[in-house]
C-alpha cells in the first residue's frame, strides 16, 4: 500500500498545529504592541526602553549569563507542572515541593557527607528529588483513594510544607549569625561550579537538557507517556481502554515531584549560599504553571518559554539601570497577555472558521 | 395554497471543526401541516432544527418565520415567537412535578412568589384542552417515557407554540406508544398547529406526514407530497441508491460446537438501593449474534458495565468470558480474555477527541508487541497499522494524525470499531453500534460485525433500534425492568408488535421459556 505519512504537509490554518503556532506568534506580537503602548505612557524614551528590553541581555556577557542561570529552576518547575497538566491532574503542589525539598538540599549541603566536590552536589540533588517525588504523590493518592480535590489539597500542602520547612530550618540548621530565619552556609564541597564561567553555564544546564529530552521521549515515545496523554485527554476513555488511573496518577506525580525537587536543588546550589525557606525558592513553583501553559505542556515548548520569559525579565532589569521609570515587572504584561490569548478559545477562531467555511463549501458533496 | 409559516432560504451551517452540516437549504412549511424531514443519521436534520429553534445560528442564508426574518439569539427568542421543540433527549427535571417543569423559566408570579395555584390551573387547562390525560401535580420521575414526552409537548403548548418541532420523537417509544403519539399529533394539527416531524424511520413518516422533505449529506433533495412518493422512491432519495436490507445473506453458518463466548449466570445488582438487574442469565455462543432489545434504561447499561468490568458496584452471580470466571477482574484483565467492547458513548468512552486517529486506534492494545519495540512505542508501526485500518474501514480523513473529534460521527464510530476489530476478539459487545451515524457507515459496521460473527466471534448486541436487533441478531432477548422478559430463539420469526409487548412489560415469558437464553 502507499505510505500516506509522506503526504504533503498541510500548512493551512485549518491544520490544528499550524493554527496553534500562528496563534502563539500573533499573541506574542500583540503582547509586544501593548507593552510598547505601556512604555509610551510611563517612559520618556519608549523606543529606547523597548529596544533595551528586547536586546539588553546581549549587551554584556554576564547579563546573558544571568538569563542562563536563572531560567533553569523555572524550566524545571514548568516541566513538573506540564506533565501534571498533561495527565489531567490539577495538582498545584510544585511550589510547596520547591520549598520543602530545599530543606533536604540544605540538610545534605550543610553536612560533611563526603569530601568530593563531584559527589556532594549529586547527593544534594538526589535527596531533593527523592523528597519531591514522595511528597508530590500525596494529593494524587488522596484523590484516588478518598476522592478529595487535588487542587485544594495541593494548595493546602503548599502552606503546610512552608511551615514545616521554617520549623525544620529553625530547629536543626539555624544560622547563628543573622537575625532572619535561614540555614547555615552550605559546605564548600556542595556548591555547583561552572563549566563555562563567563556565561554562567553550570552542570545544571546539562541536567535540564537531559531531563527535557528524557521527558519528551517519555511523553511522546513510551507507553507511560501514551497513557498519560490518553488519561489527560479523556480519563473515561483511558479507563475504558484498561489503563489504571490510580497507578498512572501516582507515577505522574512522582515524576513531577522529582523534577521539582531537582529544580529546587539547582536553584539553591547555584544561586544561594544558604537556605531561607521564605525567600530562596519562593514563587518558582507557581511561575512554573504559567510557563507550562505558555509551552502548551510540551517539554521543549516549556523550556523555550522559560528562557524567553527570563530573557525579557533580564532585559527589563538592564533597562532599569538606565531608565528607573520602568519597573522590571513590565514583562509580566507579556506573560499575562500571551497566556490570556493562547488559552482563549475565541482568539482567532473567526479567522479559522472562515477558512473552514470556504474549504467546506469548496468540497464537493459526498 | 395554504399560508407559509416558515421559510428557509439558502441556509448553510458550517461547524467550527469544518463539518458542513447544511448547505444551501431551501424549504417552505405551510401552516397546519405535518411536515416530515427525513434523512440518514448525520444528514443534517438536527442541525437544521437547531437553527430554526435558535440554538445555532446559520453561517449564511435566512430563515423567515411568519413573514419576518428571524435572528434568534437563543431558543428563548424562538419560544417567544411561537416555536416549540421537543428534543430527542428530554429536558425535564425528574424530581420536579409536571407543573414545575412546565412553568420553569416562565413562572406565573404573585408578588415575588410563584403562583402555584394559577400555574396548576393553567397547566391542567392546557392538558385537558388537548386531551393529554395527565395529572399535572405528579412527579416526572414517576412517569413513563411516553408520558414524559407528553409533558415535553405540553410544555411547548403552554408557551403557546404554533410550530412544534419533534426531533426523533419515536426513537424512545414502543410501537404501541408511537400509535398514541400519532393520534395526539393529528389532534394538534386539527387545532391549527404546524408540526415538524424529524425521523429516520420511513414507515412512520409515511404514516403521519402531509408533506416530506428529504435531506442528504446536508443538502435538500426536495419537498414532496406524501401521496406522490412510494417507499422505494423515498428510500432512494434519502440514501441515493437502493438499500441492501437483508443482512442474513452475508451470514455463513459454520459449526463452532456450541462453544460459549459469554455465560452470564444469575446476575443481580443494586444501584441506589433499587434492584438494577435481577437474576439475569443468558449465554452468547461463538459464531452468533445475540441481540438485547428493550426500551432504554431497563438494565442494559448496567448489564454491559458488569460484563466489561467497568462497574464499580459489586454484583451477585457469575460472568464467564471465554471459559474464564471473571469475578474480581478489572476491564484490562477481561480484555486480555479476548473481549472487545464498542461503547454506546463514542465520544465520552470510546475516543479522546483531541488526540489523533493514530493514538485512538491503538488504545486497547497499546502494550501489544506489534506497536512497540523495546522500551519505546514503534511510531512507524503505529502509522502503518492506523493507515491500514483507515483504509480497510474507509474512514474519511486527510491523515492518521487528524484529531478524532473533528471527524463526523460515522467516521468516529468506524475508528472505534476498527480498533476493537483489531484486538481480534472472540467475544465482542456492541452497544448501540450505529446510533446516530449515517446509513453508509451503519451498513459498514453491520457487515464488519457479521464478518466477525462468521469468523467465530460471539457478539452481544445491545440496541434501542428494533430493526437493527432483528436484522442483525441470530437470537434475541428482551429486557424489561432489569430482568429478561422474553427470549426469541430465532430472530427471523419475530413479530415487531409482539416484541413491543415484552419491551413494555405487558407480557412476560415463563422462567422455563427464558431459560433457553442460557441453555439453547
Amino acid at each position: 500500500m502507499t505510505d500516506r505519512s509522506e503526504k504533503k504537509l498541510n500548512l493551512s490554518i485549518t491544520n490544528p498545529t499550524v493554527f496553534e503556532a500562528v496563534k502563539m506568534i500573533i499573541a506574542l506580537l500583540i503582547a509586544f504592541v501593548i507593552m510598547f503602548g505601556v512604555l509610551c505612557l510611563i517612559s520618556d524614551n519608549p523606543v529606547h526602553a523597548f529596544v533595551t528590553i528586547l536586546t539588553g541581555p546581549f549587551a554584556k556577557r554576564r547579563y546573558f549569563g544571568a538569563v542562563i542561570e536563572s531560567f533553569i529552576p523555572y524550566a524545571f518547575a514548568g516541566l513538573a507542572a506540564g506533565i501534571l497538566f498533561k495527565s489531567g491532574a490539577f495538582n498545584l503542589g510544585a511550589e510547596g515541593i520547591y520549598i520543602i525539598s530545599g530543606v533536604a538540599v540544605a540538610a545534605v549541603a550543610c553536612t560533611a557527607v563526603t569530601t568530593s566536590h563531584f559527589l556532594h552536589p549529586i547527593l544534594c540533588i538526589l535527596a531533593a528529588a527523592a523528597v519531591g517525588g514522595v511528597l508530590m504523590i500525596i494529593p494524587s493518592f488522596l484523590k484516588a483513594k478518598f476522592g478529595t480535590n487535588e487542587m485544594v489539597v495541593s494548595l493546602m500542602l503548599n502552606s503546610i510544607y512552608s511551615g514545616i520547612a521554617m520549623h525544620l530550618i529553625r530547629k536543626y540548621l539555624l544560622t547563628k549569625t543573622t537575625s532572619t530565619i535561614g540555614s547555615r552556609d552550605y559546605l564548600k564541597t556542595a556548591k555547583i561550579g561552572y563549566i563555562f564561567e563567563p556565561l554562567r553555564i553550570s552542570p545544571c544546564l546539562v541536567l535540564l537538557i537531559v531531563c527535557t529530552i528524557i521527558l519528551y521521549l517519555v511523553m511522546y515515545k513510551t507507553r507511560l507517556g501514551y497513557q498519560i496523554r490518553l488519561a489527560g485527554a479523556n480519563p473515561k476513555f483511558a479507563e475504558y481502554s484498561g489503563i489504571s488511573a490510580f497507578k498512572l496518577s501516582i507515577a505522574t506525580a512522582a515524576i513531577a515531584g522529582v523534577l521539582a525537587g531537582t529544580g529546587s536543588a539547582c536553584q539553591l546550589l547555584t544561586q544561594s549560599s544558604f537556605y531561607q525557606p521564605d525567600k530562596t525558592a519562593v514563587g518558582i513553583g507557581f511561575s512554573g504553571m504559567l510557563l507550562a501553559m505558555l509551552g502548551r505542556n510540551n517539554p521543549i515548548g516549556i523550556v523555550i518559554a522559560s528562557f524567553l520569559i527570563k530573557y525579557l525579565e533580564q532585559g527589563a532589569n538592564v533597562l532599569y539601570f538606565s531608565d528607573t521609570s520602568v519597573p522590571s515587572e513590565i514583562t509580566a504584561i507579556i506573560e499575562g497577555i500571551v497566556i490570556l490569548l493562547i488559552s482563549s478559545q475565541y482568539f482567532l477562531r473567526g479567522l479559522r472558521e472562515k477558512k473552514l467555511l470556504q474549504e467546506g463549501l469548496g468540497k464537493n458533496a459526498r | 395554497m395554504a399560508e407559509t409559516i416558515l421559510k428557509l432560504d439558502k441556509v448553510t451551517k458550517v461547524y467550527p471543526n469544518g463539518t458542513v452540516a447544511n448547505r444551501d437549504i431551501n424549504m417552505e412549511f405551510e401552516k397546519g401541516e405535518i411536515h416530515s424531514i427525513v434523512g440518514e443519521n448525520g444528514a443534517g436534520k438536527s442541525t437544521l432544527m437547531k437553527m430554526i429553534f435558535g440554538i445555532e445560528a446559520p453561517s449564511s442564508g435566512t430563515i423567515t418565520y411568519k413573514g419576518q426574518e428571524t435572528h434568534f439569539a437563543s431558543s428563548m427568542d424562538a419560544i417567544k415567537a411561537g416555536i416549540g421543540m421537543v428534543h430527542q433527549h428530554f429536558m425535564l427535571i425528574p424530581s420536579f412535578s409536571i407543573v414545575d417543569n412546565i412553568i420553569l423559566g416562565d413562572e406565573p408570579k404573585n408578588g415575588i412568589f410563584i403562583d402555584r395555584k394559577e400555574a396548576t390551573r393553567k397547566t391542567q387547562e392546557v392538558s385537558d384542552k388537548y386531551n393529554f390525560e395527565l395529572d399535572v401535580t405528579a412527579k416526572v420521575s414517576t412517569l413513563s417515557v411516553a408520558k414524559r414526552q407528553k409533558v415535553e409537548i405540553l410544555k411547548t403548548l403552554y408557551r403557546e407554540a404554533e410550530l412544534i418541532i419533534l426531533d426523533e420523537p419515536t426513537s424512545v417509544l414502543t410501537p404501541q406508544e408511537t400509535e398514541q403519539l400519532f393520534v395526539q399529533l393529528r389532534s394538534l394539527q386539527a387545532q391549527g398547529h404546524t408540526i415538524l416531524f424529524i425521523s429516520h424511520k420511513l414507515e412512520e413518516v409515511k404514516k403521519i406526514s402531509d408533506r416530506i422533505s428529504v435531506i442528504r449529506n446536508g443538502v435538500s433533495k426536495g419537498t414532496y407530497r406524501n401521496d406522490e412518493l412510494t417507499m422505494e422512491q423515498l428510500t432512494n432519495l434519502i440514501i441515493g441508491r437502493d438499500l441492501e436490507n437483508d443482512l442474513d445473506e452475508f451470514k455463513t453458518n459454520e459449526d463452532f460446537h456450541n462453544e460459549k463466548a459469554l455465560i452470564v449466570e444469575n446476575l443481580s445488582m443494586e444501584r441506589n438501593g433499587k434492584p438494577a438487574l435481577n437474576n439475569v442469565s443468558f449465554a452468547v455462543k461463538k459464531g452468533e449474534i445475540l441481540g438485547i432489545a428493550g426500551v432504554e434504561g431497563n438494565g442494559q447499561v448496567d448489564l454491559v458495565r458488569c460484563i466489561t468490568g467497568l462497574e464499580k458496584i459489586k454484583y451477585d452471580g457469575k460472568i464467564i468470558i471465554n471459559n474464564t470466571d471473571t469475578t474480581g477482574m478489572n476491564i484490562k484483565a477481561r480484555r486480555d480474555l479476548k473481549m472487545a467492547y464498542i461503547p454506546e458513548d463514542r465520544m465520552g468512552d470510546g475516543t479522546a477527541g483531541k488526540l489523533p486517529i493514530s493514538d485512538n486506534i491503538i488504545s486497547t492494545y497499546y502494550t501489544r508487541d506489534d506497536v512497540n519495540s523495546g522500551m519505546f512505542m514503534d511510531g512507524k508501526a503505529i502509522d502503518r497499522i492506523s493507515n491500514d485500518l483507515i483504509e480497510t474501514f474507509a474512514v474519511k480523513t486527510s491523515s492518521n494524525k487528524t484529531a478524532v473529534g473533528s471527524l463526523s460521527g460515522g467516521n468516529i464510530q468506524k475508528v472505534v470499531v476498527a480498533r476493537e476489530y483489531n484486538t481480534k476478539p472472540t467475544f465482542m459487545i456492541a452497544e448501540q453500534p450505529t446510533h446516530g451515524i449515517d446509513i453508509g457507515s451503519a451498513e459498514f459496521v453491520h457487515h464488519k460485525l457479521i464478518e466477525m460473527r462468521n469468523a467465530g466471534a460471539g457478539i452481544l448486541l445491545v440496541s434501542a433500534d428494533l430493526n437493527e436487533v432483528i436484522d442483525l441478531s441470530d437470537r434475541v432477548i428482551v429486557m424489561f425492568d432489569g430482568e429478561i422478559a422474553g427470549y426469541f430463539p430465532d430472530a427471523n420469526d419475530i413479530n415487531e408488535s409482539n416484541l413491543g409487548m415484552y419491551m413494555l412489560g405487558a407480557k412476560k415469558q415463563t422462567a422455563e421459556e427464558i431459560g433457553g437464553a442460557l441453555n439453547d
